[in-house]
């Protein structure tokens, strides 16, 4: 490769102005973490993808159509509401959204091959697009996010704006309360329930219907917030969810289908295995996150923390 | 009476209702035949750009001139008298097949005379094959890779956007004489970014200017926050953006927010409207090259293009792609115009060091397309991007200086461009 990262050697000590990590093993330690950030907010959009395939074997492709829809519904609530009232009313707008998309669309390829779920999401990832494209226009649109947020907060190791702190936050509390509604609630028993054996949990005189509606829905809530978190550091423009959807589906593959703590894991992993390939060989940041997937299927398919025999 | 009452009572159709649909119906199926006697009259453009994806906008505003400059064209009389018609195909943003199928159609079915396209520079190229195959015209509005007018040139293919190498050149000596020597480099990493990194290093090299660092940033990068990192330690002068579109706004988003914009001066060579109108007004900085800007007081025939692009738009200004998109359309007349005919290869040797009237290049120093390169030799616009303009919320660049392109656009055996003219 021509352009490897030369650097000058650093000017001594760092000086007042630059007081920047100028050494490699603080390159990497930063790095490590800023992963870590990056893969939270991977284990988010994963997780609701996870979710919705656990229970249903529905393999949303239009995931990221939900993203960009809640990133876009919270552009458009800003001027009324505010940056937070937006970043909580989004989702759940985004969610009831879902919710009508799983009674109109979904529903009807329930038990068929997963081929039929996979062509249906495809096609619906490719009306989200075009409507968003179609209500808000082909051009980036500009979204503001309080400027007390989009400061550092320290120039020196960590190099992180409070924006990153809130994000990592918000997904760390919201991945607490879905496994605190999964174990603890009846819905989430019922979920969990359901993704081991739904026929029986219909049997026990659990409205199915409902359950996979409701779990969609809380699926899709967590592809819109991704979406609203993200409008904050990506430029907002149709194809925002394209961009995002596959590292989904990668963390999927590697934590192991039927689980969401590997599922979490799997996000956290390819965000700091990205992270810290920039730093040796930029090139690669994007593919090693599918070598991982490569180097997982061949030697455990399962997954990290997946179930045998699923899938 | 009788027909209303039938046909509320039960979605009943009557006989007539049903003969007439009939005949509609056959003359939809039958209107490619009617259509044939009257394309005879009508002479044809086809633009095949992206109007889907990551480049929608950009496609979408060069479609927007190339439509008022029909609407011209035609209200002038057409093109040797005849109607101009303006056929519009969805190439993708990124899938050369699509862009080469539909050029081939817009060619061979519908019998295009002009092709315009693609806002990719490898879709460009790939529809520049086929052009070149087939004999026909074909103006590349803004896809900027060095290669469509210099190693791959071809004698019916032309260009008006700038080269890379124009646009780092441009901007260089500003850099350098204005901020320092120390550059930092932040490469795409496609040909248009490595051609870009050459162009500048080739540039700023014989003014003193080093490189004290590059990362190649694979195209579609969502977190730049490690690149910038890097960019940071090597504490240079000027860190360069070499990005397009949805990179460009995540990674200025991203470097402002770091506050890299406060230590460091950012910059690039090439800049657009559409990606800083994609940005939050405090990312709008640093120091850019536009191709074609809006705000051009004291030039003549600017403001009324403004003004008429405006009414297609709702209000919003045109960008360097409408620009784009009007020139290129409007070189296609002027070509048929100049030779007083159709035929490729006529207009194409008319369009040799052609020289676009005032009302069309819309800029202080005029443009022409230099002979034996089909390069079109615009002015640039260098300057600065602002947070918001002092009077119009879309005027977020101020311009600080016009640099001519024939004093960056080097020699002719430069660019790499040998042409071969048919028999």
């Amino acid at each position: 490769m021509r352009h490897k990262g030369e650097r000058e050697s650093p000017q001594g000590p760092s000086t007042a102005v630059s007081g920047a990590p100028a050494d490699m093993n603080q390159l990497i330690l930063f790095n490590l973490f800023n992963g870590l950030i990056v893969g939270a907010f991977y284990a988010l959009m994963a997780l609701g993808l996870s979710l919705i395939m656990n229970l249903t074997g529905v393999i949303n492709f239009a995931h990221g159509g939900f993203l960009a829809i809640g990133a876009y519904l919270a552009y458009s609530l800003i001027p009324y509401v505010g940056f937070w009232g937006a970043l909580i009313i989004a989702p759940l707008l985004t969610a009831a959204i879902g919710l009508v998309v799983e009674r109109l669309l979904i529903r009807r390829v329930y038990g068929l091959d997963p081929l039929y779920s996979l062509l249906l999401t495809f096609g619906l990832a490719f009306i989200l697009e075009d409507a968003t494209r179609l209500i808000w226009g082909a051009q980036a649109v500009a979204y503001q996010v309080p400027s007390a947020l989009t400061t550092p907060l320290s120039y020196d190791y960590f190099f992180l704006t409070g924006y990153r702190l809130l994000m990592v936050a918000i997904a760390a509390v919201v991945v607490i309360a879905l496994f605190v509604i999964l174990k603890y609630t009846r819905l989430g028993m019922r979920i969990r329930a359901g993704t081991t054996d739904l026929e029986t949990v219909s049997a026990l005189g659990v409205n199915t219907s409902i359950l996979r509606n409701l779990n969609f829905g809380l699926g899709i809530y967590l592809a819109g917030l991704a979406g609203v978190l993200a409008a904050g550091q990506l430029g907002l423009q149709p194809t925002i969810g394209s961009s995002l959807i596959m590292p989904s589906f990668v963390s999927i593959i590697i934590g192991g289908l039927g689980s969401l703590p590997g599922t979490l894991l799997g996000g956290l992993l390819i965000g700091v295995a990205s992270s810290l390939t920039s730093v040796f060989y930029p090139s690669a940041t994007e593919a090693v996150m599918y070598v991982l997937m490569a180097s997982v299927l061949l030697v455990r398919p399962r997954g990290l923390l997946g179930e045998e025999g699923r899938f | 009476m009788d027909r209303t009452t039938r046909s509320l009572a039960g979605f009943g159709v009557d006989r007539r209702t049903l003969l007439k649909s009939a005949a509609i119906g056959v003359a939809g199926v039958a209107s490619p035949f009617v259509q044939t006697a009257r394309a005879a009259e009508t002479v044809r453009i086809g633009l095949d750009d992206t109007f889907t994806g990551t480049y929608a906008a950009l496609g979408k505003n060069e479609m927007i001139g190339a439509q008022l400059a029909v609407e011209q064209i035609n209200a002038k009389g057409g093109i040797l008298g005849r109607p101009v018609e303006l056929l519009i195909e969805d190439s993708t943003s990124g899938d050369a097949g699509a862009a080469v199928q539909k050029a081939t159609k817009l060619i061979e079915r519908d019998h295009v005379n002009f092709l315009l396209g693609n806002v990719n520079s490898a879709l460009a190229q790939a529809m520049a094959q086929v052009a070149n195959s087939h004999g026909v015209l074909h103006v590349v509005p803004g896809g900027h890779t060095d290669a469509i007018t210099g190693d791959n040139c071809h004698w019916n293919v032309f260009r008006v956007c700038n080269t890379t190498a124009m646009e780092t050149a441009a901007v260089a000596s500003v850099l350098i004489k204005n901020f320092g020597k120390k550059f930092y480099y932040l490469i795409p990493d496609y040909a248009f970014g490595h051609t870009l990194h050459s162009g500048m290093e080739r540039a700023a090299k014989p003014l003193g200017g080093i490189s004290v660092g590059a990362d190649l940033v694979p195209l579609g990068t969502t977190d730049f926050s490690s690149y910038l990192i890097k960019a940071q330690a090597a504490n240079p002068d000027v860190i360069i953006f070499f990005f397009a579109g949805d990179d460009m706004i995540n990674a200025l988003k991203q470097a402002v927010q770091f506050g890299l914009n406060r230590k460091f001066h950012l910059a690039g060579a090439q800049q657009e409207l559409e990606a800083l109108l994609g940005l939050p007004p405090e990312a709008r900085v640093g120091t850019w090259v536009f191709e074609w800007y809006w705000n051009q007081p004291g030039v003549p025939h600017v403001e009324e293009f403004v003004a008429k692009i405006r009414q297609k738009t709702g209000g919003h200004v045109p960008t360097a792609r409408t620009w784009f998109g009007y020139a290129s359309t409007w070189t296609c007349a002027l070509a048929a115009e100049t030779a007083k005919s159709l035929d490729a290869v006529k207009m194409a040797r008319a369009l040799q060091d052609f020289h676009l009237p005032p009302e069309v290049a819309l800029m202080p120093n005029g443009a022409f397309y230099r002979a034996g390169q089909n390069q079109l030799i615009p002015d640039l616009f260098v300057g600065n991007a602002r947070e918001k303009g002092p009077k119009d919320p879309e005027d977020l660049f101020e311009v600080t200086e016009v640099v001519k392109g024939s004093s960056v656009a080097g020699t002719l055996e430069e660019t790499g461009c040998k042409m071969n003219w048919p028999a």
